[in-house]
């Protein structure tokens, strides 16, 4: 299924579908600086040293610019999170032992929370949010490993995505 | 984190894109234009999700309909967000997401009561602890990513490949080494029995030498000092100060029952060295060593008060 995929023929994907990409990241929030993306994507993608097939060139292209705009959101997030961790030691005054032990018992919860949770979903949701989720198999993958169809596999992944997101409003 | 309801279209949008077969862009594009809010609530959907994937991957395998101890290619790509993505981060972070599309990850996991010893292609290995994952890399022998329990990496040290090794957010080097790392959810614990580690070696570069630990957790890395490092594999699990929800957690890993301590014990301090030999069928003995009483659940152990 993939093909060998030489650096050319991966450039000429991208020379083909460059506007496509700059759309891609405008719409995905880049907004104005989504051209000097796409630059620094490809000079990223063709300065990389390892080598190896690609199944869907113009969906690895996709699937790059995608993830840029994942690592921007996480790298503000997190700075926004430093900077309220940083207000919120400064206003404490000290760094006590107790929200520590706090933390303990809120961390015991959370697991006893999220099997109550897996427990619900039953076995078959969760072997297929595991494959799909933690080893990254594809949907149609999983429906051929557990025998069932594809829209049964949607389904459930639907329904178990859903479910441990709710978990996580249950918890704060 | 932001307090927002996870929209329901870009939840559906993200499930589809994150499937390693999704080509649709053309679709997503169009959806993200159709209102200027749609990326956000893209973004907040992916984190969600990431978020619920880290959540269940910190949980033991209750089904395994796919057995433990079995070493199954497993596909990442772009969808962990494992390392610690600091600003001065972001452009190694791109890269390496680029990089693993094309690298080999496998895991390798144990059942809970199971050792395992992996050999690396660089001549490194890896001791991994009962009810443990650790995700290899084929293309790569000087990276892993240990997913949950405890493991010891004795690795040959090549001071111009450093061996890198994420666990959680936090990330670490070796230099010239063996250690170990133990994860847990919200917690990371790494201890040097020889040579060197750096942890956080684009943040903090915090230093370790033998003896020495720490334990990352909440964002905060606390110093502690490591005695028998390692000991697991001979049977034995030392503890200094440690609470018994820890010593419960261990002995779980090691014994490959579940072992649990009342929550009204969970904080109480235990120092000493358990042989786990001497105890497989032996909650009482277990029960005198920690000055506690074990009653039987099940098939769990519960560390309760003595009287």
């Amino acid at each position: 299924m993939s093909v060998p995929m030489s650096s050319n023929g991966l450039e000429a994907v991208y020379l083909a579908n460059r506007d496509k990409l700059v759309r891609f990241l405008a719409a995905r929030g880049a907004g104005d600086a989504a051209e000097d993306l796409v630059n620094d994507l490809w000079l990223k993608i063709s300065t990389s040293s390892s080598s190896g097939p690609i199944a869907n060139p113009l969906s690895y292209l996709f699937r790059a610019a995608d993830t840029l705009m994942i690592d921007r959101y996480r790298a503000k997030r997190q700075g926004e999170k430093r900077e309220q961790d940083w207000y919120e030691l400064r206003g404490s005054g000290e760094a006590s032992s107790e929200p520590v032990g706090e933390r303990v018992i809120g961390a015991q919860q959370e697991v006893a929370k999220v099997a109550a949770v897996l427990a619900r979903l039953g076995a078959r949701r969760e072997a297929i949010f595991r494959r799909a989720r933690i080893d990254g198999v594809s949907q149609r993958q999983i429906a051929a490993e557990l025998g069932v169809s594809l829209s049964t596999v949607e389904a459930d992944l639907r329904i178990a995505t859903r479910a441990l997101i709710e978990l996580k409003d249950e918890l704060q | 984190m932001t307090g927002r309801q996870v929209d329901e279209q870009a939840l559906e949008w993200a499930i589809r894109a994150a499937d390693p077969l999704f080509d649709d862009w053309d679709g997503l594009t169009g959806w993200l234009e159709a209102d200027p809010g749609n990326h956000d609530r893209y973004d907040d959907a992916l984190a969600a999700m990431a978020e619920a994937r880290d959540r269940v991957a910190a949980m033991p395998v209750q089904t395994a309909p796919v057995a433990a101890n079995d070493e199954r290619p497993v596909r990442h790509g772009f969808w962990r967000w494992g390392g610690s993505a600091t600003a001065a981060m972001l452009v190694a972070v791109v890269g390496v997401s680029v990089w693993s599309e094309r690298s080999q990850p496998y895991a390798v996991e144990t059942a809970p009561g199971e050792q395992r010893t992996v050999q690396l292609a660089d001549g490194s290995e890896v001791v991994l602890a009962g009810g443990s994952r650790v995700t290899l890399d084929r293309a790569d022998a000087r990276v892993a990513s240990v997913e949950r329990g405890e493991m010891l990496f004795r690795v040959r040290h090549d001071a111009a490949h450093p061996f890198r090794v994420t666990a959680g957010d936090t990330q670490m080097v070796d230099l010239g080494t063996v250690f170990d790392v133990t994860r847990d959810p919200g917690r990371v614990r790494i201890a040097v029995a020889e040579g060197a580690v750096m942890v956080a070696p684009d943040g903090a570069k915090l230093r370790l030498d033998p003896g020495q630990a720490v334990v990352a957790s909440g964002g905060e890395l606390r110093r502690q000092s490591a005695t028998d490092v390692g000991g697991w594999r001979e049977g034995r699990l030392t503890f200094d100060n440690a609470p018994l929800s820890d010593v419960a957690r261990d002995l779980t890993r090691e014994l490959g029952r579940t072992v649990r301590a009342d929550p009204a014990l969970a904080d109480r301090p235990f120092s000493g060295t358990i042989d786990i030999r001497s105890l497989r069928n032996d909650p009482a003995r277990l029960g005198r060593l920690l000055g506690v009483s074990v009653r039987i659940d099940g098939e769990a152990w519960v560390l309760g008060d003595d009287r």
